[in-house]
């Protein structure tokens, strides 16, 4: 019978979170109750199935998960307000103009920003994952781009099939640039972030030679330099299609990363492929004594890594910009390198530090137009923040302090003779939160 | 292209091949002196870009293009402690961190245009620059084909010259320079003898900070007389790769870098030629990808040192 009941709620509660999540993305802000909602059930599913120990557990555990990051953005946001106040800027109004801005006025921009970086954060993390530093994901980023106006401006298709085919391209043009970079790291040993870098520094610099190639006139006075724009077939649908109140520029490419996320993650973790992949990663020497082919693995690695950043530049320029732009410094592959350090390379964790990244870059435009504090604060605030959740001493003695904290309450809940049995084992799970969330 | 090559191959080519070359010589020697002690050091982009804008501010605001050049190696030193910092004492992850003092790098250089010159782009020009300190060395100037290059030229470039003998020195010959090579190759082994890793280590970091800050200063007030965002341009990384590709010795470093001079000071003269006609962009392309050519062609010659980029933690016996 509860089994049962735990059953339902399996299929129940994702049918909630998934519409509840794009009426949200759409600046519906009422799906955050479907989401609510569904957590609510899955919760009611678990202590059907488990018992209200198991789920009170679940609470707790994402409670923890949280801690850490909201501390840390906190400290990040202090000592940003430092800085403002040693240089004469009014952190009050400037951060209220910065949530404002990135939760609520600009959250469609937000979700925008946030698109390209969750594909070039999956990249970045897939390599991770695979021991290697994608640090070069900017240009492939950029070939993606190019991909797209290439065969964008190039043919005339349907959607249905020149979409794919625009991702299909954008995917072997990403991969091939890593072909060479993978190429040297399995034959010689030469550092992937060297080369990758060069071919990132390489591309960006041609990117004036694309567009012209594509017809952009090199004559005109035009700045950034720009293709024509790419026929209407060929472009993402909107949000606007199917909920009228959304932004017009909203597309869906958003929710195709967000499939790519949990795709990378099943890759990662449930597939022979995603296995190595990690293996190697942890641990090359002892993944060949296992015969696994570590030439092969990494090459793979470096070549899927290629073609997940590249994805971004296509989903960017079928989404948004409708043509190439030059870039002038959008940043998008650097920045992929942070949301997946800030999310560990967890690639689901990574849609939500895509969304923070996105919301602190929107919010920080609001900001410098509505108050003058100059934007480049949030680029300081983002690297100290990395810092501070990237120093794992700093996070495990933070993390057994917080566990002594749990452990303390619980010991106390058991005290006052709460449903017990629970309560020592919630002790000890405090007590290991500071090494689970560092591991 | 026999006319190509001679209007290339000039007298000022040389001289241009060997101050294009200053930079990367001081930020591939500090590459050396960190991943000699067991530093993978990323940062060094960074690194360069902060002591370019603080060369370019004190030198602004003092009048005193040497107090620029102090206040260069000055923020460079400090701003590496920081990557020091957080990869010996923090344990971060070298390539991670290295990483973080980029990102921040260039936040805080974009920030503090807009906080001391109100806006964003490009400083205020510097009243003096380095370059009115060039001097020619009497004797040696008069060497044929290489005498001008070398020894008539400005401070910064003299110093990167004694510095590629001052560390190869070090190197080879003091108890300093196989300190840092144990803490390279086998730190424990350092432990032991009774010398610290960690001090080893935070003095190699802050020397690659002096150096990048040096690189940086030559960058904004003495190639230049202003500091530009983004003016490192990969410089950090091409250093990278000319450590690669020398070997991980400073006299390596130096062919290194001078290769890499000269494919910048060519791709300079030959865009300004103009008779090829070929997009711009192609020559801008040519350090880039002499860089993957050099690092692809010579990396299996030498071997890195053993205990590069990996954490060493005393506590825990080592590791």
């Amino acid at each position: 019978m509860s089994m049962k009941a735990g059953r339902i709620t399996r299929i129940v509660a994702p049918l909630l979170a998934i519409p509840g999540t794009i009426l949200y993305l759409a600046s519906y802000f009422r799906g955050a109750w479907l989401l609510l909602a569904a957590f609510a059930i899955y919760l009611a599913g678990r202590a059907a199935d488990l018992g209200v120990p198991a789920a009170a557990e679940v609470v707790r555990r994402s409670l923890r998960r949280a801690a850490m990051p909201v501390a840390g953005i906190v400290a990040a946001l202090l000592i940003g307000a430092i800085i403002m106040v040693s240089t004469g800027y009014d952190p009050f109004t400037s951060y209220g103009a910065l949530f404002y801005g990135g939760l609520v006025r600009g959250w469609s921009v937000s979700v925008l920003n946030a698109t390209p970086l969750l594909f070039t954060g999956l990249a970045v993390a897939f390599a991770f994952q695979g021991g290697l530093f994608n640090i070069g994901a900017q240009g492939q980023y950029t070939i993606g781009v190019v991909a797209a106006a290439w065969i964008g401006l190039g043919m005339r298709l349907p959607g249905h099939i020149g979409i794919p085919l625009v991702f299909l391209v954008a995917a072997l043009f990403g991969a091939a640039l890593n072909a060479l970079p993978a190429l040297l790291k399995v034959r010689t040993g030469a550092h992937e972030v060297v080369t990758t870098m060069m071919f990132a520094y390489a591309v960006t610099t041609l990117s004036p030679m694309f567009i012209r190639a594509f017809g952009g006139d090199p004559s005109t006075s035009m700045h950034p330099y720009a293709t024509d724009q790419i026929p209407a077939s060929f472009w993402l649908p909107l949000f606007k299609d199917f909920l009228p109140k959304a932004n017009y520029r909203l597309h869906v490419g958003i929710l195709l990363a967000i499939g790519a996320a949990f795709l990378v993650r099943f890759v990662l973790l449930r597939t022979g492929l995603g296995y190595k992949v990690r293996a190697v990663g942890h641990n090359p020497v002892a993944a060949r004594t296992q015969g696994i082919s570590v030439g092969w693995i990494t090459a793979a690695s470096l070549l899927l890594s290629g073609a997940l950043a590249a994805a971004a530049g296509a989903t960017q320029a079928l989404g948004l910009d409708h043509r190439m732009y030059q870039d002038l410094g959008s940043g998008y592959g650097w920045n992929g390198i942070s949301v997946a350090l800030l999310a560990r390379n967890d690639p689901v964790a990574i849609i939500f530090t895509s969304l923070l990244w996105g919301l602190l870059d929107s919010g920080g435009q609001f900001m410098a137009r509505t108050t003058r504090t100059p934007n480049s604060i949030i680029e300081i605030v983002k690297a100290i923040l990395l810092f501070l959740l990237l120093a794992e001493v700093i996070y495990r003695k933070a993390g057994s302090s917080f566990g002594a904290l749990f452990a303390g309450l619980a010991a106390r809940m058991k005290a006052f003779g709460d449903s017990g049995g629970g309560g020592g084992q919630r002790g000890r799970g405090g007590g290991s939160g500071g090494e689970e969330a560092g591991a | 292209m026999i006319d190509f090559l001679t209007a290339l191959l000039t007298p000022q080519l040389l001289e241009a091949t060997v101050r294009l070359s200053t930079p990367v010589t001081f930020a591939a020697l500090a590459a050396v002196v960190c991943e000699r002690s067991g530093i993978t050091n990323i940062a060094m982009e960074g690194i360069m870009l902060v002591g370019a804008f603080f060369a370019a501010w004190v030198g602004w605001k003092t009048g005193n293009p040497w107090l620029g050049l102090l206040g260069g190696i000055a923020s460079g030193a400090l701003f590496a402690l920081l990557f020091g910092w957080a990869t010996i004492s923090l344990h971060i992850n070298h390539v991670v961190a290295g990483a973080i003092m980029n990102i921040l790098a260039f936040g805080l250089t974009r920030y503090l245009m807009v906080v001391c010159y109100g806006r964003q782009g490009t400083s205020d020009a510097i009243p003096l620059t380095l370059h009115h300190y060039k001097f020619a060395i009497p004797v040696l100037t008069d060497l044929p084909y290489a005498g001008q290059a070398f020894f008539d030229q400005t401070p910064l470039v003299y110093l990167s010259l004694l510095s590629v003998a001052a560390w190869a020195w070090v190197f080879k010959r003091t108890r300093l320079g196989l300190s840092m090579i144990a803490s390279g190759e086998h730190p424990m082994a350092l432990e032991t003898l009774g010398r610290s890793v960690y001090r080893v280590r935070y003095f190699a970091v802050i020397m690659s900070g002096v150096l990048c800050g040096l690189a940086g200063a030559f960058l904004s007030i003495e190639n230049s007389n202003s500091f530009t965002e983004g003016m490192t341009n990969g410089r950090g990384f091409i250093a990278l790769a000319a450590n690669i590709a020398g070997g991980w010795r400073p006299l390596g470093v130096f062919v290194a870098s001078l290769f890499f001079g000269f494919v910048d000071a060519a791709q300079l003269r030959a865009q300004s030629l103009g008779f090829v006609r070929l997009p711009s962009e192609i020559f801008l392309v040519f350090p880039y990808v002499a860089t993957i050519a050099a690092v692809a062609g010579l990396v299996r010659k030498s071997r890195p040192p053993a205990a590069v980029g990996k954490d060493f933690d005393i506590e825990s016996g080592g590791e």
